[in-house]
Formats: structure tokens, sequence, C-alpha cells
């Protein structure tokens, strides 16, 4: 098995370690769902939150030459786009996309 | 029939190697025509045989351990080493990325401004979505090993819980890193910046989607009964993967999202 499961395993076997059993699914389970998911609710309130303040926010256009680099066009498309393009905040080469939002 | 008077496993002949070598040249051949003439089909085809390749020579090896009892405890032992290995390998995979990072991270050449973010990128908060992405392995890592518990102490309703919920969480981090590529205020083509965290994040995705789709088998025979207490070395392959993507997404967070914004 793993490191990180024998890592683990030592740890709650240490922290069990006043006459209770080994770490077991019942264990697991608990921590499933008193700290791991707890823990991913407070990271979703905390990113949801973050996006609210700062929302939409369009970086400013600066024709650099070493962004937006065109060496070979993209297989797909006009060439232009990359795969995950957003016209909302990847420019091209000349700048934003006229039809921005 | 005739009986062995070892405990090792003679394979039978098989053609999936064959179709998988060639599937290789074809998606190799076919995405370097791809990228130069236009044309897909070599590289489409390529994929077909893989996944076909895929499917029936795992399909084989399934029916040999868990059907045919060919794999006793030496066999099951060198399956271990194999995915250790096979591990392993993978890291030095990542490493190279890892590699091309920090060289372009920790002396950022003056065609960058000679500053690390280059000048003109906006970088992801790392303690935004990225943050919540470390939450979700962190938390699959959890569900994993209440999932390997479960199968070792038979709890079979509970095993198939975790496991599910492992993979819901393997989803989520896919969706969110999804959205998080679309969302980016800069693309793979904004210089080293861009070619570094996109392919080193890419190929962690890929896995990410891969150990996801290695759980969601393990769910499929757990829930047609192939697992046992003591002999379940399928879900512990896939289990020591997903762990595996989770220390390189912690790696990824440390060096790409945290340092290096």
């Amino acid at each position: 098995m793993s490191s990180a499961t024998l890592a683990a395993r030592r740890v709650l076997a240490a922290a069990a370690s006043h006459g209770a059993e080994e770490a077991g699914a019942k264990t697991w389970k608990i921590l499933t769902f008193v700290l791991a998911f707890p823990g991913v609710g407070v990271c979703m309130a905390n990113a949801y939150m973050k996006m609210q303040a700062h929302g939409d926010h369009q970086p400013e256009f600066v024709p650099y030459s070493h962004l937006r680099i065109r060496t070979k066009k993209f297989p797909w498309g006009d060439g232009n786009h990359s795969l995950f393009h957003n016209g909302h905040t990847n420019a091209l080469p000349d700048g934003y996309e006229s039809s921005e939002h | 029939m005739a009986h062995q008077a070892h405990a090792y496993h003679m394979v039978d002949p098989s053609p999936w190697p064959l179709t998988g070598a060639v599937a290789a040249l074809l998606l190799t051949s076919g995405t370097a025509i791809w990228m130069h003439f236009n044309s897909m089909s070599l590289m489409s085809l390529g994929m077909i045989l893989l996944l076909l390749t895929i499917y029936q020579w795992w399909r084989d090896i399934i029916r040999e351990g868990t059907f045919q009892g060919h794999h006793t405890p030496p066999v099951q032992k060198g399956l271990r080493y194999g995915m250790i290995l096979f591990i392993t390998s993978e890291v030095f995979f990542f490493l190279g990325f890892f590699w091309a990072f920090y060289h372009s991270s920790l002396a950022p050449t003056p065609e960058l401004g000679g500053c690390w973010p280059p000048t003109g990128i906006t970088t992801l908060d790392p303690f935004e979505v990225p943050l919540l992405n470390t939450a979700v392995l962190l938390a699959s890592g959890v569900t994993v090993t209440w999932a390997h518990h479960s199968i070792m102490e038979g709890q079979r309703k509970q095993a198939i819980q975790s496991l599910t919920l492992t993979i819901l969480l393997g989803f989520y981090f896919t969706f969110l890193q999804g959205m998080e590529y679309y969302e980016a205020p800069f693309t793979i083509a904004d210089g080293v910046y861009g070619s570094t965290f996109f392919v080193a994040t890419g190929f962690h995705g890929l896995h990410v989607i891969i150990g996801s789709s290695f759980l969601a088998v393990c769910l499929l025979r757990q829930v047609q009964f192939h697992f046992t207490s003591k002999h379940h070395f399928g879900f512990e392959a896939a289990a020591w993967y997903w762990h595996f993507v989770d220390v390189v997404w912690l790696f990824l967070y440390i060096s790409i999202y945290w340092w290096g914004s």
C-alpha cells in the first residue's frame, strides 16, 4: 500500500493508542464527514466569496512580444484561438476581440 | 488439461500488445500529421485502436485473475512490483516538467521582463479555486482510504458509497479545473509561463481523468463481487495511482500556483 496510506495509518494508530482498535473503515468514514467534506465546504465558500468580490476583470491589453505567441497556427478553427479561448479574458495578438461582454 | 508445477502465470498468446503498439504508432504519427497537414484520420484511428486495446487487454486480465485463479500470491507480488515501477516512471515524467518550470522561473530571461511571473501575466489567485481543488483531492484521498478499509472489512455497501464519493470528487476536480482553464487570463501561447503552466497542469488533469476511470472500473467490479476482503489488488493499484495523482497536485500547487504567483 502507498506510503501515504501507511503514514496515515501510523498516525491514527498512534492517536488511538489508548486501547482503541486500529484505524478501520469507521475511523475513515468519520474523517470523511468531519474533516474532509467540511474542509471542501469551507474552500467552496471561500472561493465563491472571493470570486464575487472581484468578478469580471479584464486585464489591460499591452501588445507584448513575449506573450500571445503565434509561431505556428493552432491546428483548429482559424488557428488564432487557444483551445480554452475566452473572449473576455484572453486577448488575441492584436487585442481583445470586438465582441466582448 | 495439463497442470503446472509452479505458482506463476504463463499467459496465453494475446493480440493486444501488438494492437497497443500499432495504436501508439498511429497516435504519434497521426498527431504530427494533424499538426502539419490538417488531417485527423490517423490520429482518430489510433485513438479508437487504443481504446479497444485498453478495454480488451484489461478485460482479459480480470478474467485471468478473478475468474480463472491465475493471480496466486507470487503473481500478485509481481503485479505489485509492476504498478510501483510504473508509478515511479510517471514520477520521472512529471519531474521533467517541474524541471522545465524551475529552469524558466528561477532565472527569468530579459525577454520576459527579467521577472517571474513575466511582465503582462495576470496569475490565478492560489487561494481561490486552486485551494478548493487541493481540498477536493485531499478529501478524495480520505474517501479512497475509507473505501479500502471497507473492502478489507467486508463492508460491501460502505465500500460502494466511499468509492462513489471518491470518483465524484475526482469529477468535481476535473470540472473545476476545466472552468479555471476557460476563465484564465493567460493561454498556453503566453510564452514560457503559459507553456509550463498548461503542460504541467494539463498532464496532471489527464492523470486525474485516467485515475477516475480506473476507480470507476473498480466500482463496477466491486458491485459485481469481484473483490474479496483479502484479494483486491486492482483496487489497491487504483488507490496507489490516485494517491500519486494527489501528491503531484500538491507539488504543482506549491510550485506553480503558489510560489510561482
